[in-house]
């Protein structure tokens, strides 16, 4: 599939990984609302519930724009200042994702998790900075982890599938704790999800512009705005 | 039934229908300075029920709905601190057709400083096997507001028909300076699985947007938005900010619902963003 360097992979556990300090443990992206309500009560609802995002959910659109921003970043030399041209795709692919999201908490743990991750990828390399504000601030997770992946000799596929990767796998951890449900079980549900992880990568990485992905996400949407209002809560989205 | 409403292509070319309307400010009043349709779309005489500064137009669809092949472009300007309030005459139905015969409908909106267009059109009914996609761009320039919704109803429920198949599209985007402020795209196959999961539909037959842009609201509105809506009725809501802006969303099986959500929430908010309250348009079902 890819030729990953040793190097370049162990990079990616790391970008990919819960200690990341994101705080990505903290959001759950509507799924708080959908198990309060009982839409989600068992590992497979939750399953259908990940695998429909996958396929028409903005997590789609995300991962399409870290391929894209990847490519962008990846064609130039990320120890030198971005061409104007490069500069103003990807700060079009940033003002886009923030566009797209359609509720104020989605939208805030974009660009919080995006503040992390640019303040951590600045202090590891000051050449990135310039890259970031091409980006522009706020700036989306997405956008940020792309141009830290692709800093990092991470290939664009590689980029793609740990995203997707650490999306789904945040989700299920939340998914164990809200449902809840026992951590083997979880570890079968990203299992089973492997195919669809692989098939969304796929189409992700095929995508020219992010003009071309449309979404069927009225529930997601409005389960991530009445979380705005939900009476006990546990996560910030 | 919905085969012979099916016209190919070679056929018949369908409508090209157009209306292009733009407003602008005379010695205080609000006037159409230009206006231009080409059938089937027409549009009725100005009206004034909210006084002379604001122009109510009512666009009418002579053909009583979209057929494979048809087209419809709607393209709306505002000048400088021209106000106007733009709504159709009835429901827009959009029949069956070929999925290689779609029709579409592409609506363009301008808007110069500190001025304000409402499109609250009424809703869309897109038939079984409908194959149809719908653009809406705003502009705005600095200080403009844009307010408008749109209510789409998947199948005519009432008779029990449902999406079984077809294809609805649907492109949402505002704009400013460049950058869009917010972006909404959908789509929905008939038969998918989105009609009935959690994530998408889950079964119901409509849903509603309604949004504000252009006008930083308080969290305030949002949480008074929320108390408008009456909790005896059916469908799920929700409410948010957006990036200056604010929207309402609904799901259920009530278009009636929606709508009258959705002028309530219009009657909250246009104190708010236009400093003038809002006046029911006699057209709509109450």
């Amino acid at each position: 599939m890819t030729t990953t360097k040793p190097q370049a992979l162990l990079r990616l556990l790391q970008l990919t990984s819960p200690a990341l300090p994101v705080g990505a443990y903290s959001y759950s992206e509507g799924l708080e609302t959908l198990v309060e309500q009982g839409v989600i009560a068992t590992s497979n609802d939750m399953l259908h519930w990940l695998t429909q995002e996958l396929t028409y959910g903005l997590v789609v659109l995300d991962g399409a724009a870290v391929g894209l921003v990847h490519s962008a970043a990846a064609q130039a030399s990320l120890g030198a200042q971005p061409e104007f041209s490069v500069a103003e795709a990807i700060a079009q692919l940033n003002h886009q994702l923030s566009a797209l999201r359609d509720s104020e908490e989605t939208r805030q743990q974009s660009w919080d998790m995006g503040r992390a991750l640019v303040r951590m990828g600045t202090h590891l390399h000051p050449d990135l900075k310039p890259w970031f504000s091409a980006a522009g601030s706020p700036c989306n997770f997405a956008v940020a982890f792309a141009l830290v992946a692709a800093r990092w000799d991470i290939d664009a596929s590689s980029a793609v599938l740990g995203y997707l990767h650490s999306w789904a796998a945040n989700l299920v951890t939340s998914a164990v704790k809200l449902i809840p449900l026992g951590q083997t079980v979880g570890q079968e549900m990203l299992l089973e999800l492997y195919p669809v992880l692989e098939a969304a990568g796929d189409r992700a990485i095929a995508t020219q512009a992010l003009d071309q992905l449309s979404l069927s996400s009225w529930g997601t949407s409005l389960a991530t705005m009445q979380h705005e209002v939900l009476y006990t809560r546990l996560f910030r989205s | 039934m919905v085969q012979s409403l099916a016209r190919s292509s070679e056929a018949n070319p369908g409508w090209q229908g157009l209306a292009r309307l733009s407003y602008a400010m005379e010695s205080g009043r609000c006037v159409p300075a230009q206006t231009y349709t080409r059938a089937p779309l027409r549009v009725q005489r100005p009206l004034y029920p909210e006084g002379e500064g604001l122009c109510h137009t009512v666009l009418v669809h002579t053909a009583g709905g979209l057929v494979g092949g048809d087209s419809l472009v709607v393209e709306l300007a505002a000048a400088p601190r021209a106000q106007a309030l733009v709504t159709t005459a009835a429901a827009s139905k959009v029949y069956g057709s070929a999925d290689t015969d779609s029709s579409s409908q592409q609506v363009d909106i301008t808007l110069a400083p500190e001025s304000c267009l409402e499109w609250f059109p009424q809703e869309t009914i897109v038939f079984n096997q409908a194959h149809y996609s719908q653009a809406l761009r705003v502009d705005l320039a600095p200080g403009a507001i844009w307010a408008g919704w749109e209510i789409t109803r998947f199948g005519r429920s009432a008779r029990g028909e449902t999406f079984e198949q077809g294809h609805w599209r649907s492109r949402l985007e505002v704009w400013q300076a460049d950058q869009p402020l917010w972006l909404d795209r959908q789509h929905l196959t008939g038969s998918s699985a989105a009609l009935h999961s959690p994530n998408g539909l889950a079964g119901h037959p409509v849903v509603g947007s309604f949004a504000v842009l252009g006008h930083q609201f308080e969290r305030d509105s949002v949480a008074a938005l929320r108390q408008l809506w009456p909790t005896d009725q059916p469908g799920d809501i929700g409410v948010t900010r957006l990036q200056s802006g604010l929207l309402c969303r609904y799901r259920g099986p009530s278009s009636q619902a929606a709508r009258r959500w959705f002028v309530a929430a219009w009657q909250h908010l246009r104190p708010l963003y236009l400093g003038r309250s809002a006046a029911v348009s006699r057209l709509w079902p109450r």
